[in-house]
């Protein structure tokens, strides 16, 4: 192709609303629930005569333009009432749509098209989305519903464990996950070290997972953006509810600040089962509470503005010798903006940190880090024409971080005051995505991101000797620390090092017929921050650390392509999508890295790849009595982390090894049955091959101990782990007068109580000088009871 | 300070362990060099000993000791100290070793035609101060707990191995201290053992080390950890020490060829 044609189909592809001329009229407006006013994400406007139609975006906007004429409009969402409306759009028009939740008195027609079910059509692909009311189905540990182990549940979606804290998405690790809180990032999305998620299901509203396929607006994470967005509380009326569970309680208020125009929501939720254990003389105390705060204003028809904040903790304390408190906090202004009614326009402002604070008081210290940034993110969604849409914006965040600060806790302490220094790093990024309906049958969409990332000045930053920091020690065959020859101290406002990278996205998708569609979708991303981690899987006292002059941004490299099927009217969907996917520059560590309280990362870590490919297949099945979901997942992770030169072994001897969380086999089943209007029953089961672990094949003794000798990283497994679990919804009075309603959830989590051994360990008997091994489980059989209720 | 935590994480989280046989895989014998020359404060320290073994399946009680091979050391005059077999024990000794402060000292081995070599430096150590004990310490608050105070000696690097034996218990507990944060301040090692109470003996040595044993006994108690497993574990490797095999590279031995002062106390728990 000449640079001239390229120039042409550039323009082609950019400007394509140039070639229409007829007359077009725009309709717009903002879908919301009439009763609580609050927006509807996600919700469907359909022109059946043209078979065409747009969904409301995060705020319940929408906005469609279609040629001069009168068209049926249906508007719907699940589990809400359709409205169908004639409009005749001779002019461009606002129309806000209030829909009402559906009630089963009466005997409506309710269309079910909804945010879950599959969207053949649309380009984008390995996206999951699950309504909350769908998670509150599912029957969790304790009875505490959970937002990240219900996506678990979905194809490509797994944990390293069941104590295990974040989550894996196409072999990616917890660290490459995006998480936005109302587009604030939330850096850790655990509680109790990962037996429970940070989010609280009564204050969230929408949830979407992107596995591939990441649209240009999102960067900075390579595995997966989960995006969550919280209720705006409902601005026609005060209502309360909340539930009693075993772990823990929530309580949330919602009302107008002006009615219409104006709400506040206020949620809480904190775990209580320490109060009683002074009951039991047991001093050990762990807790941990959520407050979700939102304020919403609407200035007028062109302007909305939000203020919402997240403030969490955990608090542990070991009898008087341990005490830990760590959690996120994040404010975040937004502003909504209509320039047009076909031009819609988010400006935030976020604040977002996380803190970590440890006292070993037998010890004598106490240690704090922790990650704080503020975050300017503009983004624009151009509703050009009914068939091409383009995105557009732009991200800043400052970044600071404080590797660690240790300080005695008593004035006789042996341990001397000591700061890491600490790090700054801004990170830039604009962007461009057209979404583009090509011919009734191919639609695609195109996009780049171009990201930068400035490491900022910062004091004494060691430089070493051939600015290598790792030394190979090539007769001993290990890695050894280099020793800095000096330092050299910066200027905040100094880069130190920067990088950018251009972004491609790109996804399509061809429609056979209305029930048959193939998409194909590529992305590249980068992250430039790592969380540095030896474990298996994240702990709250891992620190985040900047690419810089030592470590290397991640580049991600992913391909997927995706057969859809609708079955029998949308009643049923199939999914199956492959993928692969590679990543450069994933940081491997040393053996015996100490990555806590270390001044000089880099003189532990190496740059390796990591790669990853799979199958994943989700049947779904989305009406009636009995709904839900299958999911299967066939996939390889791996990582390697070769020798810099020929002579250097690397690490596992410089061959590919599984990643921790690598899953071969993957299989949940999970439904609902709705057996009448008082109760209902949910089930989901799980099997999946054991999690890679590394045994010893020998031992030797060593100054009066045995010595275990490891085999090659991660070559054996733990055995394999399935359990049931079940739950049961009562509500007394389905059809009561709507001022009061309760409801009870009966649950039994691992009903046949396997003992799914969640780690193999080794240790030699202190007493015998035996080696012995043995299997840890986390969870047996374990019911629960929960009462909700809401006013 | 990481593996503290990680140690109360396993405490708090697991509520179910049960024993589990597993097919484990064997790997190939290997020599193990068990060269460690300790010269207690106060003695002569001409009696030294080295220890040969060779590895073993994982589930064996015993480990066979490596016998009939040629152990030397030699300091940097090139004086040679031989250590002679002590009958088929694959214990080594010599009885006239001549220790130096910061000497740098040689280790040859000759096993099985194979040649193994290793060097290292004699380390200096501070002496224990003091010992104080506390009945209600440890993590559950309930343990007694013994701290062997000793002076870091300023503005210099130090590393330091402690080594806490009882008589009721098979195992030493052993731990590694480096002075990166408590660089010229009194501070201790710390020893705690479940029921250890009145009337029991322990014998606390304390060892000066290299930066490079630090490391590879950082490493190897890292691995042998009680706390193992979970997802809060780090992936184990095998630990590979100071000693090279001349003959063959690629088939490292196991072991440590060490040099250090040693200050030894015997307490007995009041």
């Amino acid at each position: 192709m000449t640079y001239a044609n390229r120039k042409l189909l550039c323009l082609f592809l950019l400007f394509p609303f140039l070639i229409f001329s007829q007359e077009k009229f725009t309709l717009s407006g903002i879908i919301t629930d009439e009763s609580s006013n609050e927006t509807l994400i996600g919700a469907n406007i359909i022109v059946p005569s043209l078979q065409t139609g747009t969904i409301s975006n995060e705020y319940g906007f929408y906005s469609i333009t279609l040629d001069k004429g009168v068209f049926e409009f249906q508007i719907s969402y699940l589990g809400y009432t359709s409205v169908v409306q004639m409009i005749d759009l001779n002019k461009d028009q606002v129309i806000n749509i209030k829909l009402s939740e559906a009630s089963e008195r009466l005997n409506e027609i309710i269309i079910t098209d909804d945010v879950e079910k599959l969207n053949i059509r649309k380009p984008q692909m390995s996206l999951n989305s699950l309504s909350i009311s769908t998670i509150k189905q599912i029957p969790m540990v304790l009875g505490e519903v959970d937002l990240i182990k219900s996506i678990t549940l979905l194809p490509g979606v797994t944990t390293a464990g069941e104590g295990a804290s974040g989550f894996n998405v196409r072999g990616g690790s917890a660290d490459q996950n995006l998480i936005l809180l109302d587009e604030a990032t939330i850096f850790n999305s655990s509680h109790l070290f990962g037996l429970f998620s940070v989010f609280n299901p009564d204050a969230i509203k929408d949830i979407k997972l992107y596995k591939g396929g990441i649209p240009a607006k999102y960067g900075g994470r390579v595995s997966s953006v989960l995006d969550i967005y919280q209720k705006e509380g409902n601005s026609n009326e005060f209502k309360m509810n909340g539930g009693i569970g075993l772990v823990s309680s929530r309580l949330l208020a919602e009302g107008p600040l002006k009615k219409e125009k104006g709400s506040f929501l206020l949620g809480g939720r904190s775990s209580y089962a320490h109060l009683f254990l002074p009951l039991f003389d047991i001093d050990n105390i762990a807790y941990f509470y959520d407050l979700n705060t939102k304020l919403s204003y609407k200035l007028n028809n062109r302007n909305n503005i939000y203020l919402s904040g997240y403030f969490g903790r955990d608090v542990f304390e070991i009898s008087d010798s341990f005490e830990n408190t760590y959690g996120n906090t994040v404010l975040n202004f937004r502003w909504n903006h209509l320039f047009s009614d076909k031009l819609f326009s988010n400006l935030s402002l976020i604040y977002s940190d996380y803190d970590y604070d440890l006292k070993l008081n037998f010890v004598e210290f106490d240690w704090t880090s922790g990650i704080r940034n503020f975050n300017i993110k503009y983004d624009l969604k151009h509703y050009i024409s009914n068939t091409f849409k383009l995105e557009y914006g732009l991200n800043s965040i400052y970044y600071k971080f404080n590797p660690g600060e240790i300080n005695p806790t008593t004035e006789t302490s042996g341990i001397n005051s000591f700061k890491l220094i600490d790090k700054y790093a801004f990170e830039n990024a604009v962007y461009l995505d057209a979404e583009l309906q090509i011919t009734d049958k191919l639609a695609m969409s195109y996009g780049l991101r171009f990201s930068s990332f400035l490491r900022l000045g910062q004091d004494e930053l060691n430089v070493y000797e051939n600015d290598n920091p790792l030394i190979f020690n090539p007769e001993l065959k290990i890695y050894q620390k280099a020793e800095p020859i000096g330092t050299d101290s910066f200027k905040r406002s100094e880069v130190i090092k920067s990088f950018s990278n251009f972004e491609p996205r790109f996804s399509m998708a061809y429609q056979f017929n209305d029930n048959n569609s193939v998409k194909a979708s590529y992305n590249k991303m980068s992250q430039y921050l790592h969380l540095l981690s030896n474990t298996s899987s994240p702990t709250p006292l891992d620190v985040w650390t900047p690419s810089g002059k030592y470590v290397k941004p991640q580049i991600l490299h992913q391909f997927a392509l995706g057969y859809f099927k609708t079955i029998n009217k949308n009643n049923y969907n199939l999914e199956i999508e492959t993928f692969y996917k590679t990543i450069k520059n994933r940081i491997d560590y040393i053996d015996g890295a100490d990555l806590i309280a270390n001044n000089a990362i880099e003189q532990v870590i190496l740059n390796g790849q990591a790669r990853a490919y799979g199958l994943e297949v989700l049947f779904r099945k989305n009406e009636g009595d009995l709904q839900g979901w299958i999911a299967y997942t066939l996939s390889k992770s791996e990582q390697q982390t070769k020798g810099r030169t020929p002579e250097e072994t690397g690490i596992n001897d410089g061959l590919w090894y599984d990643t921790p969380y690598d899953k071969t086999h993957d299989v949940s089943v999970t439904g609902s049955y709705k057996f009448n209007k008082k109760w209902s029953f949910n089930a989901n089961f799980i099997f999946q091959r054991g999690l890679p672990a590394t045994f010893p094949n020998g031992q030797y003794e060593y100054n009066g101990i045995s010595v275990p000798i490891y085999e090659a990283r991660n070559s054996s497994r733990i055995p394999t782990y399935h359990r049931l679990d079940v739950s049961a919804k009562y509500i007394p009075k389905p059809n009561s007068d709507k001022n009061w309603q309760t409801e009870w959830i009966f649950g039994v989590y691992n009903v046949y109580n396997r003992n799914n051994a969640s780690s193999i360990s080794f240790r030699e008997n202190r007493t015998t000088g035996v080696n012995e091994s043995f299997k840890q489980s986390l969870f047996g059989v374990i019911p629960s009871i929960s009462y909700n209720f809401k006013f | 300070m990481k593996k503290l935590i990680l140690i109360v994480l396993s405490i708090t989280m697991y509520s179910c362990e049960d024993p589990i046989d597993l097919n484990l895989n064997t790997s190939e014998p290997k020599l193990v060099i068990e060269a460690s020359i300790n010269w207690i404060k106060g003695t002569s320290g001409n009696e030294q000993e080295i220890k040969l073994s060779l590895s073993a399946p994982y589930y064996d009680l015993e480990t066979p000791p490596a016998n009939n091979a040629l152990v030397s050391v030699f300091d940097s005059n090139n004086n040679e100290y031989i250590f002679a077999e002590n009958g088929t024990t694959g214990v080594y000794v010599n009885n006239t070793f001549l220790p130096i402060l910061n000497e740098a000292y040689t280790l040859n081995v000759n096993y099985n035609g194979e040649t193994y070599s290793a060097s290292e430096t004699l380390k200096s150590v501070a002496s224990i101060d003091s010992v104080e004990q506390k009945n209600d310490g440890g993590f559950s608050g309930d343990e007694t707990e013994l701290k062997a105070y000793y002076t870091d000696p300023a503005n210099i690097e130090n590393y330091y191995f402690f080594e806490f034996r009882n008589n009721f218990t098979t195992l030493p507990t052993l731990e590694v201290y480096k002075d990166e944060f408590t660089d010229g301040n009194q501070i201790f090692g710390f020893y705690t053992e479940e029921d250890l109470t009145t009337g029991h003996e322990v014998t606390i040595r304390n060892y000066g080390v290299s930066k490079a044993f630090y490391e590879y006994m950082y490493i190897l108690l890292q691995q042998n950890s009680e706390e193992g497993g979970g997802p809060f574990e780090t992936t184990p490797a095998t630990v590979r020490g100071n000693c090279i095999n001349i003959t063959n590279p690629d088939d490292f031995p196991f072991g440590y060829f060490r040099l250090s002062e040693v200050d030894e106390i015997n307490y007995i728990v009041e």
